[in-house]
C-alpha cells in the first residue's frame, strides 16, 4: 500500500511538474481551473528590458534668408547651425547580462550625449554607446558597472508565422513599464519609408511613443522583435505596429560588437519587385521576389553567376518577397559572410552561393577629406568615384566639384572604388590633387589639408 | 470479504504497475520526443497560422476609381483611388465587400494575394447592410472557408483580415465584444458583430474568421459616436447569414428592395431616456411619412403593431417591409397618444 501511495505521489510529481512546461504562458486555451495569463512567462521576461532616457544636444540648422544676407554680408554663412538641448526616452532590451549589452533603436539614442538606463525594479545605470546602424534603425549600448543583470534569451524570427501570438514590452509615453498582446499580423513588410533596411514583423499589439527599442516576445518569453514604429495618422497607436526582426537585429549586433560599426555585405544586384505581369511575361512560374534587372560588374553577385533577369527568392531557405526584403537582409549581414540564394532562372529554381564584399556605397565625403564636405559621393563599376549629389555652396561645391564627376585619381594615383579613394587621401599629407573625369575633359582638383 | 480484499489487491497492483509505466512514459516521454511533439503541441496554441492560411488567401485587396465632386476651396472634380477590401465566396469569382467601397466609382480592380489582378464587375450592391458584390473572371480562384454550424458567442476569439492604408494583408485579432443590436455607420442597419480586433481605413470589406478560419462576418466600420470621434477598440462586420442572403438576392435580383418612409431619428435617444420608443428628428418632404402626417419630436412607440424600443429596431422593421405595405403607426405628440398609417415605398438609391 505505501508502495502504491509512493508510486501516486511520484506520479502526482511528474504531472505536476510537466503541466506548466507544456502550456507555459497560453493565453486563451489553458487548463478551465486555471485564469488564462501570460503572467509565469513575464515575470521571467520583464526584467530584461529596461527604460531609457537620453540627454543630449542636436543641431538645428536655420537657412539665412537671401534678404537678410544683405544685412550681414557676403561672407555671412548660408546656413545657420544652433545646438538645442533635448530629452528623450525610449525602451531597450539586455541580450548579455554578462556583459551589459542593451540593444535599442538608433533613434532613441541618437545625438544622446548622456544615456541613462532604468531597471524595472528601480535601478540606474549610465550606458554608452557600442555602435548604431542608422539604415536600419539599431544601436547597441553597454551598461556601466552593471551587476545581477537578467537578459533576454534570444528567440528565432525566421520561425514566426503570421497569426502567432505575441507580446510587447516596452515603456510607452514614459508611463513605466507596460505590457501588450497581439498577434503577428504579417512579415516582410517593406517598402513603407520608416527605414532604409525595412523587413519589419508586423503586430497589432499596442505600440506607442516610448515604445521603441522595447521587446517584442513570443509566449515562450523569446526575443523575436525590437519594436520600432508605428503606422499611425494622428500619432497614436491604431493597431499597426512594425518590429525589426530578432535574426537581422542578431546579424546587426555582432558586428556592432566586433567592429563597433556594420560592415554591410555588398551583393551588387539593381531590380525591383517580381509583379504578376513581369512573371507572367518572362515566364516565371513564381508571383513573388526580388526580380534583378542589373548585376554590377565585378561585385559578388557577378563573381557568384548571377544574372540580369534572374528572380532572387530566397535567402538561407527564407523566403525572399520583395526586393526591399533582399536589401535588408543581405544588408544586415556583415561583408565575408556566404549565403545560399534560391534562384528562379529560365523557370527552374537553383541554388547559387556567394560570398558577400565589402561595403562601397555612397558615403558622405565629409568623413573623407573635410573639405569635400557637402559631397554624396558613390562607387561607380570600377572606374572611380563618382560625385552623385553636391550641397550648394558648400566646401566642395566652392573647390569646385560638379554634380557627376568622377575622381579617378589622387596625386595621379588611379582609385576605383571608395575604400581606395579614402586610402589614398589618408596616405597623403598637405596638398591634395584629385583627377577628375568631367564629361570627356579631365581636370584637377586641389584639395587643401586644414590642418 | 477474502474475496473482496484480493479483487483490491489485484486492482491496486495493476493500476500501480500501469501508473508506472505511464511515469516511466512520462519521464522519458522528453527525452525521446521533446522537440517534436511539445513543439507542435505548443504551435498549435500558440498561433492562429492554421487559420490564417486558410483564410487569408481569399481575401482580396480592392482598388476603385472613381469621381469626387469639387468643393468650395478645390473647385474642380478629381478621379481618385479608393482602397478596399473584399472576400472571395466561391470559385465562380464572386466577391462580397463593403458597398462603401465601391460605391460611385467606375473603375474597379481586385488583387488577389498571389498577385494576380483583375478588373471587376460590380453586380449589385445594398446601401442599408454597406454590402456589395462583385465579380471576376478568373480561375483557381482561393475561396474563404465559411462557418459551419457554430454561432458566434461574445468572447470567441476573431481575426481580421484586409489590407489597411494599402501597406498589404494584415491580420488583426480580438474577440467578439457584442453581437446584435448595435448601431452602425449607416445609422441604420443594427444587427452587426461588435468586435475589438483592429480595422482601418482599407480593411472595410474584409474576412472577419474564427479560429478556424471559417467566414463569420465582413468587416465594416469603426464605430462613430455623434460627435465624429472613433472609439478605439470597437469595430463591426455584417454577420456571414446576413451576408449570405443579401449576396443571393444581389446576384439573383441585381438588388436589395428596400423599404422606406422617409424619417430621420435620434439613435442614441431611447437610451439616454431609458423610454421605449424613437424620437423623430426630420420627415423627407414628399415621403411616406410626411404623406401620413408624421412631423418631427413625433415620438414612435410601435410600427405595424410592434412595440419599437429603439431607433436600429424600428429602422429594420420598416427596411424588411415590402414596398406597398400599409403600416399602422403608434406614437404620441403633445402627450396625446395617435396613430397613423404609413405605406412603405422602396429606398430610393
Amino acid at each position: 500500500m505505501k508502495r502504491v501511495l509512493a508510486l501516486f505521489s511520484l506520479i502526482c510529481v511528474v504531472s505536476f511538474t510537466s503541466i506548466p512546461s507544456a502550456q507555459a504562458g497560453i493565453p486563451f486555451f489553458g487548463n478551465d481551473d486555471e485564469q488564462p495569463t501570460l503572467a509565469p512567462m513575464l515575470e521571467e521576461v520583464t526584467p530584461a528590458v529596461v527604460n531609457i532616457s537620453v540627454k543630449g544636444k542636436r543641431e538645428v540648422r536655420q537657412r539665412l534668408p537671401e534678404a537678410l544676407r544683405f544685412f550681414f554680408g557676403p561672407n555671412s554663412p548660408h546656413e545657420q547651425v544652433r545646438e538645442r538641448p533635448f530629452r528623450g526616452l525610449g525602451s531597450g532590451v539586455i541580450i548579455d547580462a554578462e556583459k551589459g549589452y542593451v540593444v535599442t533603436n538608433n533613434h532613441v539614442v541618437d545625438d544622446a550625449t548622456e544615456i541613462l538606463v532604468t531597471l524595472k525594479n528601480g535601478r540606474e545605470f549610465d550606458a554608452k554607446v557600442i555602435g548604431t546602424d542608422e539604415r536600419s534603425d539599431v544601436a547597441l549600448l553597454k551598461i556601466e558597472n552593471g551587476e545581477d543583470l537578467t537578459e533576454i534569451e534570444l528567440g528565432k524570427s525566421s520561425e514566426l508565422r503570421v497569426g502567432d501570438f505575441v507580446v510587447a514590452i516596452g515603456n510607452p509615453f514614459g508611463l513605466g513599464q507596460t505590457v501588450t498582446s497581439g498577434i503577428v499580423s504579417a512579415l516582410g513588410r517593406a517598402g513603407l519609408g520608416i527605414e532604409e533596411l525595412e523587413n519589419f514583423i508586423q503586430t497589432d499589439a499596442a505600440i506607442n511613443s516610448g515604445n521603441s527599442g522595447g521587446a517584442l516576445v513570443t509566449l515562450d518569453g523569446e526575443l523575436i522583435g525590437i519594436n520600432t514604429a508605428i503606422l499611425g495618422p494622428n500619432g497614436g497607436n491604431i493597431g499597426i505596429g512594425f518590429a525589426i526582426p530578432s535574426d537581422m537585429m542578431n546579424n546587426l549586433v555582432q558586428q556592432l560588437i566586433e567592429f563597433g560599426e556594420v560592415r554591410r555585405g555588398v551583393l551588387g544586384v539593381r531590380g525591383n519587385d517580381l509583379t504578376h505581369d513581369v512573371a507572367q511575361a518572362l515566364n516565371i512560374p513564381v508571383n513573388r521576389g526580388a526580380f534583378v534587372s542589373q548585376v554590377v560588374p565585378g561585385s559578388s553577385a557577378a563573381e557568384a553567376g548571377i544574372e540580369s533577369g534572374d528572380v532572387i527568392i530566397s535567402v538561407d531557405g527564407q523566403t525572399i518577397r520583395s526586393f526591399s526584403e533582399l536589401g535588408a537582409m543581405v544588408g544586415s549581414i556583415g561583408s565575408g559572410n556566404s549565403l545560399k540564394l534560391g534562384v528562379i532562372r529560365d523557370g527552374e529554381e537553383q541554388s547559387i552561393n556567394v560570398t558577400l564584399g565589402a561595403q562601397d556605397m555612397s558615403v558622405t565625403a565629409e568623413s573623407i577629406h573635410p573639405a569635400l564636405q557637402g559631397a554624396t559621393l558613390a562607387a561607380t563599376d570600377g572606374n572611380g568615384v563618382e560625385v552623385e549629389e553636391l550641397e550648394e555652396r558648400s566646401p566642395a561645391a566652392r573647390i569646385g566639384l560638379e554634380e557627376g564627376d568622377i575622381i579617378q585619381g589622387v596625386n595621379r594615383k588611379a582609385v576605383s572604388s571608395l575604400s581606395e579613394l579614402r586610402a589614398a587621401i589618408e596616405d597623403k599629407s598637405g596638398v591634395i590633387a584629385l583627377n577628375i573625369k568631367r564629361g570627356d575633359s579631365s581636370l584637377f582638383i586641389v584639395l587643401r589639408n586644414a590642418n | 470479504m477474502q474475496q473482496l480484499s484480493s479483487t483490491l489487491r489485484f486492482l491496486l497492483q495493476s493500476v500501480g504497475l500501469g501508473l508506472v509505466v505511464a511515469a516511466i512514459v512520462i519521464i522519458a516521454k522528453p527525452f525521446w520526443a521533446q522537440s517534436e511533439s511539445l513543439r507542435q503541441n505548443s504551435n498549435e496554441i500558440t498561433s492562429f497560422n492554421q487559420a490564417v492560411r486558410k483564410a487569408a488567401p481569399a481575401v482580396v485587396n480592392i482598388y476603385s476609381m472613381g469621381e469626387i465632386q469639387g468643393s468650395y476651396y478645390q473647385p474642380q472634380s478629381s478621379r481618385v483611388w479608393r482602397l478596399g477590401s473584399g472576400v472571395i465566396m466561391d470559385s465562380q469569382g464572386y466577391i462580397l465587400t463593403a458597398h462603401h467601397v465601391v460605391d460611385n466609382v467606375d473603375k474597379i480592380e481586385v488583387a488577389l494575394q498571389d498577385g494576380r489582378r483583375y478588373a471587376a464587375q460590380l453586380i449589385g450592391s445594398d446601401r442599408y447592410t454597406d454590402l456589395a458584390v462583385l465579380k471576376i473572371d478568373a480561375e483557381n480562384l482561393p475561396v474563404i472557408p465559411v462557418q459551419s454550424t457554430r454561432r458566434v458567442r461574445v468572447g470567441d476569439i476573431v481575426l481580421a483580415i484586409g489590407n489597411p492604408y494599402n501597406i498589404g494583408q494584415t491580420i488583426t485579432q480580438g474577440i467578439v465584444s457584442a453581437s446584435g443590436g448595435r448601431v452602425g455607420v449607416s445609422n441604420s442597419y443594427s444587427d452587426l458583430i461588435q468586435m475589438d480586433a483592429v480595422i482601418n481605413q482599407g480593411a472595410s470589406g474584409g474576412a472577419l474568421v474564427n479560429s478556424a478560419g471559417e467566414l463569420i462576418g465582413i468587416n465594416n466600420a469603426r464605430y462613430n459616436s455623434a460627435f465624429g470621434d472613433g472609439g478605439e477598440g470597437i469595430y463591426f462586420a455584417v454577420p456571414y447569414e446576413n451576408a449570405r442572403k443579401v449576396m443571393k438576392t444581389l446576384i439573383q435580383e441585381g438588388k436589395v428592395v428596400r423599404g422606406y418612409i422617409g424619417i430621420s431619428v435620434n439613435p442614441n435617444f431611447s437610451e439616454e431616456q431609458s423610454l421605449s420608443g424613437i424620437l423623430i428628428t426630420g420627415v423627407e418632404r414628399n415621403s411616406p411619412a410626411a404623406k401620413a402626417g408624421l412631423q418631427p419630436n413625433d415620438f414612435l412607440v410601435a410600427i405595424g403593431g410592434d412595440p419599437v424600443r429603439s431607433a436600429p429596431e424600428g429602422l429594420d422593421l420598416v427596411a424588411g417591409s415590402e414596398p406597398g405595405t400599409k403600416l399602422e403607426v403608434e406614437f404620441y405628440r403633445n402627450e396625446k397618444r395617435m396613430t397613423t398609417t404609413v405605406t412603405v415605398a422602396e429606398l430610393p438609391r
